[in-house]
Formats: C-alpha cells, structure tokens, sequence
C-alpha cells in the first residue's frame, strides 16, 4: 500500500502535532476539503473526514478523537444520548455484541458510542447510562462543536440515529449495520472487517449450496 | 402534498414520475444548516473532453464446457440436467489499472503492479474474445441466446483486504445478473460471496419464463452484490453488460427468419481501440466517477445519500468520442450508478439548442410492444437501461453529436427536478459521423411491431391475488423498506411457486428517489401513481424509479425456480444502508 511507508513516518512523530504542516495525506485534496484541515501529525484514510478534536469519555479520560481513537484499529461507533436512548434505545443490542466481541474489546476491537447530545450529556450522565447495562466500552462527549464535527464527518443528523459503522482503519474499509440488527451479523461485520488471526468471513454461513 | 400540474413533459415519459417534476424537488434544495453537500468533495482533476475513443466490451469467450476443471457439478445447480450448458465461460476479477483517461492516467502512481502514469485503480473482469486474458471494465459482455444456457465460472482473484489497493469496496464478490430469470444459487444473491482465492458458479438456463417467447428480455447486466459492499465494488469497477438475443430480436439486421425483428446489429462486439465500434448494437452503461488528484476514484463512504461523480464515463471512459457511420445504430443505454439520475438528449455540436428525435425501443432492456417515435430524450435512474434507435444518415459525414445529460442532482438523494441550460449541461459522448464503407448498406429496421406483452389477468381475477406493499422510506437514520433493515435470516415475503401477486412499491420521501429493484422476474406495471401507464413505462420494467411520494402497483409471476432473492433499492449506497429485504419463492 504505497500511503502506508508515509503512515509508519507519521507514526513515529507520535501525537498530533497542530503545528506539523504538511504532513496531511494529499495537499490539494485538504486545500478544497470544507472540513476543518488542520495538519496533522497522524494521518490514515479516512483521517479527511473527520476534525482534529479533542473528545471525553464517561471516566473524564480525554483523547483525540481520530489520532487516538479511530487511527489504526478496528472499531464500532454507533450514536445516541441520554434523552434518545428513551425513545430508541441502543444500547442493550449493543452490550449483546460486546459479549461476543469478548476480550478483544479494547485490545484490537473499540466500540464507540458518540453523544448526539453533546450539550446535554456529560461524563456523568453517560457513566451512569453505560453502567446500568454493563456496557463496558467508551461514551464520548465534548465541546458541542467538535462532537458535531465528528458527527457531521460520520452524516449524523439528530438525536437518534439507527446506524452503525465498523471499520478498520488499517485497511480503510468502513461498513454500516443497523444498530438494532440481530447482534450477531454486526459481530460478524466485526469478524469480517478484521485482519490477521482475527479475520472470519462470516460467523455463520449462509451460502446457497 | 406535492402538486403535480407543475410536471415536465420530461422527454418520452408521458406519466412523468415525479421524480422530475413538482414541487417537492425543492425540498432538497434547501437541506438542514450543517448538512454536508456536494462542495465538501474535491472536484476531479480537468480532463479534455471527446479525446478517449469509447472503449466497447468484446464478447464473452465461450471456452467450452471440457475446458473447466473441476468440472460442471450439475448437483449444485436446480434444473441442470434441463439447460446443459452450450455456452461455458470463465472469469477472473482481479485488482489492476484502467485508462479512464489519458489526462487522468497521467496522474497516476505506480499502483497494483503497473509503473506510474499507466492507469487509474479498477477491479476488472477477464474472459473477453481476442483479449488474451485482459481484463477491462465493464467486463466482457455476455451474448447469449435463449435455449442456449450458460455457465459462468467467476474467480475472485482479487488480494485480500489487507494487501488490497482499492481504498473503497471489500474484495469479496457475489455477481448478479441483473433482471435475468435465474435460480437463486446462480442469482448473485448478497450473502453467495466468494472470497479471494475462490470461485462461484452461474447457471442461465436461457429459458423464458414460463417458456412464453414474450417473456424474452435483451439488456442486462452483471454487477457485483456483495452484501455492504455493492456500491463501492461496482464503483471500483464490478460491472459488465449482457445481451440475450432470440430468434425475434436475433441481433442480426440481415437475419432472414420471417419473425426477426432486424434491429441495428451484426453480432459483432467491441472497438478497434481508436473509436470505431465493429458492431451496430452498442452497449453503453455510465457511471458518475469522481477522481483524486492522483487520478484514482474517489467516493466518500460516509454520505449514506448516494455518492455523486462530477464526470461522466461511458464505459469507463470520460466523456469518450465515437466514430458513426450514416446509418442507423442500437444504443442500448445504461445507467450503472451508483446514485446519479439522468435525462439524456442529443444535440448537434454546432446547435446545442435543438434536440436530435430518435426512438426507443426497450425500457429495463425489455422490448416495448410498438417502439416510442420521436423522443427527444430519455430518461434513466440508477440500474434503468434503455434501448434507442438514432439514425445518423441524417447528418453529414463530419458532423459532431453529443449526449449531454439534463438532470440536475446536487447529492446523492435523487435529481432536483430542475433541468440544467446552456454549458451547464453534463457532456457524456461524443459522436462523429463518417461515411458508410463503399457499396454497405444499411438494411436494419425499427419494426412498429416489437414484441408483445405477456397477458395479465382480468381485473376481477387480480382482485382476489395477494396484494403486498413496499414503503421505501428513510427512518432514524436508515434507508428502510417496510420499516426494516436488511437481515438476512428474516423473510419478508415468500410467494409460492406457480403464483401470481399484485405488488405495490410506495416512495414514503419527500424529497429523495429511489430506484426499486426485484430480483429473479422484472413485472408489468399497472398502475403508476393510480394512472394506466403510458408511453416508455407501459413496459416490463424491473427497476421501478420512484420520485417523491411516488406509488407503482404492478403485476409478478413467480414460476420456473425457487429460492432466496432480494428486494432493494438501487440507489447502491441506499442499498447498502440497510435498504434491501430477502424473499423466497417457496416450492409450489
């Protein structure tokens, strides 16, 4: 993969460095994008889509959204909030496809749940929202203004939202699931999305013949 | 509530769908603050228009069923022993380069095995007549001939996700023959994936449905179906055409059977490289393509409207040119996606204001019973193919025509509605008139007599049919069919073998389109929007191109095979966005 030598470069500067101009993946393509096209230290295929942000999870750990969050992993972000969560809820299907990620959540495998609400919920509101289903993966909020930049990165619109990305940013491959399927074919885009030892085509075979 | 009275008379359609026209096109005109659009995608690199001859697919070989190993199991295919195949090909889907254009070419880096400058990234087919093993896209296309079935070997030999160069679509395939009357195992259905390293199986038996000839259909086309992955596979280059031909529309002009139709055609297929086609029966499909500044496709996966290219290709050329001799030619007209709407009109160069009449003869590739006479254009949504007959003996050797595209679309939701003017118009093709060879003569004809429509029961007999409705809308997020999302292990239809129904496709949008699509049978349209059709949508249609707040009730037949098939929107992205639910024919 010929951006890949430039990523492993990039990798080594290490955090994003706002000051490091240049470094972004194609300069003319950052110099028409209307997003937000700050420098960054750390780059990767879709890193384009989305602001330099700083985002907080419901233990009041911050990180960068995409250098810390997105880059280089495999992931499952799906959005909601506290008030949408009472009118479509999310987040019991997705404790279902936590327990059969199983322990290579937060290891290779990150599920993301991002506010919808990022004027309404805190760290506090979202802790107590994942603990009362176990969810033991990472809530994000933040300034309203960076939570919908990521938002708008991912086309979110409104409060409650039915679908999920998986992605792995390794290889930039991005799908969606609803969020309410059968927790077992999101597991599957998981297994699917995955590379190495971790990699399954499917989880259950439904050829024809 | 949508006024009608507003409705373009949009070209041939004389039911307009509403999807060009009234008033609820304005609504996506004036999208939420913050909504992504259009100016977020970089435009593509220039490229000099009408400098890339067309690029015109050769026939798919026929290698003969001796030469696959393993060999045919006919076990793995429901009434083999029925439709030997006679006409046994092999395909091999493999990552490589393609010139989309020269300007664009030269942009390129040294990518997929092949030194910079040489092409743009493309997944291709293999297996076409004289190519050596090349492969191209659109693929080859496949002629075949009722009563001579067909067997397809398509080996993946796409790399794996990690090595793959492709920065979109997942190099797993499942390919779809679209509108063909196929069993379910050879069909492409999503979850019949192949990986890597493996092969599937397709098995056309060529067998008109329920063996009636008015069942023949004549433009098809093979894409990729990979579940999550079909606009983004397609994009990357997963398409190809297919002609069946009969004894009716046999695809030779001098044809001396007293039932042939003697269309445009000579039964030869593919170009000479410097933009003279060797044949009179011209597939065309066109995809909007946007490019990085490195020359390579573009697509942003996250908009889950539709994804919109800036240029136009014509078979995987921008905006190519074409040499026409002064005689008629059949241009069968494809709109391959994944997301854009066109109206297609041809203007003389040198008098952009004045559209050039032609007639159609075929809507989704099936012949209208009496061709549609002077049309000025026509209109094609995602999947929608037309076939028309232009005769350039009305213009003098050395003049230029050109089809440029009307339709207004600013994302990927479906057209605006508005027709562009001027240079605002999308330039797609260039045609430029030269002289028959001495002593050729044109001897095709566009009969008033096409092939008739298979009957449809009484009023009072479809009354007491089983009626279904699909409500396409969008919900939470989610492109939605009936309120749910694509799941494989739910049924959500299953009409036994042998029975008819009376369907109803519902646009619940107010201001987006969708394309519907069934797999296995195309249907009759009965009523659209309460109205009798008329004109180019009196037709066996199998993608019915819904506008805002649209309803088509139409008439299906479920007969020959059974299995799992999809229902879906072909808006690609829309599709793959949940859109699509499964049915089953069930044994009768």
């Amino acid at each position: 993969m010929k951006d890949r030598r430039k990523m492993l470069a990039l990798l080594a500067v290490g955090l994003p460095s706002l000051a490091a101009a240049g470094t972004s993946e194609s300069s003319a393509l950052a110099k028409k994008s209307a997003f937000k096209d700050c420098p960054r230290g750390i780059t990767g295929p879709t890193a384009h889509r989305f602001p330099q942000a700083i985002v907080t999870d419901q233990n009041k750990e911050k990180a960068w959204f995409y250098e810390e969050l997105i880059h280089d992993k495999i992931v499952l972000v799906n959005f909601t909030s506290v008030r949408g969560e009472k009118h479509y809820p999310i987040v019991a299907n997705m404790v279902k496809v936590q327990n059969m990620i199983g322990d290579r959540l937060g290891k290779d495998v990150f599920i993301y749940t991002i506010s919808t609400d990022p004027y309404h919920d805190t760290p506090e509101s979202l802790k107590e929202l994942a603990d009362s289903h176990g969810a033991k993966w990472q809530f994000l909020t933040g300034a309203p203004e960076d939570v919908k930049g990521i938002l708008q990165g991912f086309g979110i619109r409104g409060t409650i939202n039915g679908l999920s990305w998986v992605g792995n940013e390794k290889t930039g491959r991005w799908m969606t699931k609803a969020t309410r399927q059968h927790p077992l074919y999101i597991a599957e885009a998981v297994a699917r999305l995955s590379t190495g030892k971790h990699f399954k085509p499917f989880l259950v075979d439904m050829h024809s013949v | 509530m949508v006024k009608r009275r507003k409705v373009l008379k949009a070209g041939a359609l004389l039911s307009v769908p509403a999807i060009f026209g009234g008033g609820a096109a304005n609504a996506q005109l004036c999208r939420p603050t913050g909504m992504r659009s259009l100016g977020t995608e970089p435009d593509s690199p220039p490229v000099t228009a009408y400098t890339e001859p067309l690029f015109i697919p050769p026939k798919l070989e026929n290698i003969g069923a001796a030469a696959l190993n393993p060999p045919i199991d006919p076990s793995r295919h429901q009434r083999y022993d029925e439709f030997e195949a006679v006409n046994v090909t092999e395909q091999h889907i493999t990552e490589g380069v393609w010139n989309y254009h020269s300007d664009l070419s030269a942009l390129t880096p040294a990518q997929a095995g092949a030194p910079a400058g040489s092409g743009s990234i493309a997944w291709m087919f293999s297996g076409g007549e004289g190519t050596g093993g090349q492969p191209s896209t659109p693929g080859p296309t496949l002629v075949a001939r009722y009563g001579e079935p067909v067997f397809v070997r398509r080996h993946n030999d796409l790399p794996s996700a990690d090595d793959v160069f492709m920065p979109i679509g997942y190099p797993a395939i499942s390919t779809h023959l679209h509108n063909a009357h196929t069993a379910s195992e050879s069909d492409g259905y999503p979850m019949d994936f192949a990986m890597p390293g493996e092969f599937w199986e397709h098995h056309y038996a060529m067998y008109y449905a329920r063996n009636d000839s008015n069942e023949g259909m004549g433009s098809l086309w093979y894409h990729d179906h990979m579940i999550d992955f079909t606009a983004t596979n397609v994009y990357a280059g997963l398409s190809g055409m297919a002609i069946f031909y009969d004894e009716f529309d046999s695809g030779d002009e001098t044809d001396p059977n007293p039932n042939a139709f003697n269309l445009p055609g000579n039964m030869q297929f593919g170009d000479d490289g410097a933009g003279n086609s060797l044949g009179f029966d011209i597939s065309m499909i066109l995809h909007d393509v946007r490019f990085t500044p490195d020359g390579n496709p573009t697509y942003n996966v996250f908009d889950t409207d539709g994804h919109l290219g800036d240029l136009i290709t014509v078979n995987r050329k921008v905006q190519p040119f074409m040499n026409v001799k002064r005689r008629k030619y059949r241009l069968r007209i494809y709109d391959g996606g994944p997301s854009r709407f066109y109206e297609l009109g041809f203007y003389k160069t040198s008098d952009r204001d004045t559209p050039i009449s032609f007639d159609i003869i075929a809507n989704d590739g099936n012949l209208l019973e009496e061709p549609f006479r002077g049309a000025t254009s026509v209109i094609v949504g995602p999947a929608n193919r037309n076939d028309v007959i232009i005769d350039f003996s009305q213009f003098a050797a050395g003049e230029e025509i050109e089809i440029l595209n009307l339709a207004e679309q600013v994302n990927g939701q479906g057209p605006t509605g508005r027709r562009l003017k001027g240079n605002d118009r999308m330039k797609v093709l260039q045609f430029r008139v030269v002289e028959m060879d001495p002593g050729e003569v044109d001897v095709s004809t566009v009969p008033n007599a096409l092939r008739p429509f298979p009957s449809i029961p009484p009023q009072a007999v479809l009354d007491t049919l089983i009626h279904r409705e699909w409500v396409f809308d969008h919900d939470m997020g989610l492109w939605t069919v009936n309120g749910q999302f694509m799941d494989p292990s739910i049924v959500s239809a299953a009409p036994k073998q042998g029975t008819a129904e009376v369907w109803t496709f519902r646009n619940a949008g107010s201001s987006w389109a969708h394309p519907c699509h069934v797999h296995f049978e195309e249907c009759q349209i009965l009523e659209w929007n309460g109205k009798k059709p008329t004109g180019v949508l009196k037709a066996r249609k199998d993608v019915m191109t819904l506008g805002p707040n649209d309803v088509v009730k139409v008439f299906y037949r479920f007969d020959d095979f059974v299995g799992r098939y999809v229902i879906h929107c072909h808006n690609n992205v829309h599709e793959d966005n949940a859109m699509m639910l499964r049915w089953d024919i069930t044994p009768g």
